[in-house]
């Protein structure tokens, strides 16, 4: 699947992916400012999360509660040096307990990350204008 | 404030990347030990930094140092505080199971902390040369993964007034320097460049966010867009700009700084402002913040640096306010207490 978008559309979007994806661990690939934190929001907000939500990039891992008690895990691997560092925190741990994972900077731990996934690559095609390519790996 | 209880108190930090370690008498910290400086040199070896395991490595040396640069015995202690959250799970674990610990076997008092309170109480920490504020004031963190504005009434009445939306004030120098081909984490490059360049050379727009909120990510986009149109013109367009665009940079950051806190001050009627978290080193911002004293009126308190980033010392002070009944509650906590690691102010 293909989507071409601007910032105004990103809420329907959202609702796009939410439909879409069959997996509920979700990598988001795209270079810094193309949009993954400003997705990821919207996609919260698409799950019914009201409170203000944050770049994990400092946190590494976020969480959120939806309203019918999901988890929600929102994980920035950006400051990540070694890949084995996610082990450290516990990464297994999340990945089994929650209902949704957003990961962004997968390729920087890409070997501990499972293989059932959706994958998002996120494209700038202008200043207004992202695309993005969904792709079930489940 | 008259002192009731004189104390020894041992505190515990372990929220996010660093160890840290502090004895306080009362409220001066005698020792104050972040692992990653003594501690690496003394043991030798890299640790990663980022790893929580590093906390299992780094907690007993660490308490250990900090007890024998205090040079009190730990037969001496009053209580045991720890940072219960926010932060990372496997991280806050660490410190909270150790202070747990320690305390049964000390048959100590365990007094669990709040970080983001810790970053603002450690104001109250003595200090020659430190004056503490008082109350009310607004105090405003600022750091690589927090970006607050709250109100504090008394020590333990706090409300928060603003937040970021999405990236904290750290971040939005850190990412800004990583698109400008900078090492990261890069914001202390950009306060360096800064004070050589022209802040007004490259226009960056604020964003206009609602309320006492905070929002850096468009800054961020706006920088790549920038960056990406000057340099198809001009290859080495970056390098040859590099302080006006740093200014500019951080000429933008500040403004939206200033302009929530003056809108923050109009609001609550406040002119008492206290700076705290690990941007608060950032030299442009320091300036704006203290010259605000001279342009509105208002009275700034920026603590010593060490106490801005993430330390054991301001968990100390808080431990030490607590132990001093001001929280109207029983402050110590039972065995019971666990990680929490969404905890609000």
């Amino acid at each position: 699947m293909k989507i071409t978008y601007n910032l105004s559309q990103i809420d329907d979007v959202a609702q796009n992916i939410i439909a879409s994806a069959t997996c509920s661990q979700l990598l988001f690939f795209g270079d810094m400012g193309v949009g993954k934190t400003t997705l990821i929001k919207a996609l919260s907000r698409a799950l019914g999360i009201s409170e203000p939500t944050s770049s994990p990039t400092f946190s590494l891992v976020n969480e959120y509660r939806t309203p019918d008690d999901g988890i929600i895990f929102h994980f920035d691997f950006y400051r990540i040096e070694q890949p084995e560092e996610v082990l450290d925190i516990g990464l297994e741990h999340y990945l089994e307990n929650g209902d949704w994972i957003f990961m962004e900077w997968p390729e920087k731990v890409l070997k501990y990350l499972p293989e059932q996934v959706t994958e998002i690559h996120i494209i700038q095609e202008s200043e207004e204008k992202r695309s993005l390519t969904l792709q079930n790996k489940c | 404030m008259s002192l009731k209880n004189d104390c020894f108190i041992l505190a515990i930090e372990s929220s996010c990347d660093d160890t840290s370690a502090a004895v306080l008498h009362n409220d001066k910290v005698l020792s104050n030990v972040v692992a990653g400086q003594a501690i690496h040199e003394q043991y030798g070896g890299v640790v990663p930094e980022l790893a929580s395991r590093a906390h299992q490595q780094h907690i007993v040396p660490v308490v250990a140092a900090a007890l024998r640069q205090a040079n009190i015995d730990k037969k001496q202690l009053n209580a045991i505080a720890f940072t219960s959250g926010p932060g990372l799970l496997g991280s806050l674990l660490v410190g909270t199971s150790f202070a747990k610990s320690l305390a049964l076997g000390l048959n100590l008092p365990l007094i669990d902390v709040n970080h983001m309170q810790a970053h603002i109480l450690a104001h109250f920490i003595d200090e020659e040369g430190y004056e503490k504020p008082s109350f009310p004031f607004l105090a405003m963190t600022i750091s690589g993964g927090h970006t607050q504005i709250v109100r504090v009434d008394d020590y333990f009445e706090m409300t928060v007034i603003g937040e970021t939306i999405d990236d904290a004030v750290g971040e939005a120098f850190d990412k800004s320097a990583k698109l400008l081909g900078l090492p990261y984490p890069g914001g202390p490059f950009i306060d360096k460049y800064a004070a050589l360049g022209n802040p007004k050379a490259f226009p960056f727009t604020k964003p206009n966010v609602p309320k006492l909120n905070f929002s850096f990510s468009g800054l961020k986009t706006q920088i790549m867009y920038f960056v990406q149109r000057n340099t198809e013109a001009q290859s080495d367009f970056v390098n040859e700009n590099l302080n006006d665009i740093c200014a500019s940079i951080q000429y933008t950051i500040i403004n939206i700084i200033l302009d929530k806190l003056k809108k923050a001050v109009k609001e609550t009627g406040i002119k008492s402002i206290a700076i705290g978290g690990g941007v608060s080193a950032n030299s442009g911002i320091r300036k704006a913040i203290k010259d605000g004293e001279a342009k509105w009126g208002w009275k700034t308190y920026i603590p010593k640096f060490e106490y801005t980033t993430d330390n054991a010392g301001m968990i100390g002070i808080v431990g030490y306010l607590k132990y001093q009944n001001l929280e109207n509650k029983n402050s110590f906590v039972d065995q019971g207490v666990s990680a929490q690691s969404r905890l609000k102010i």
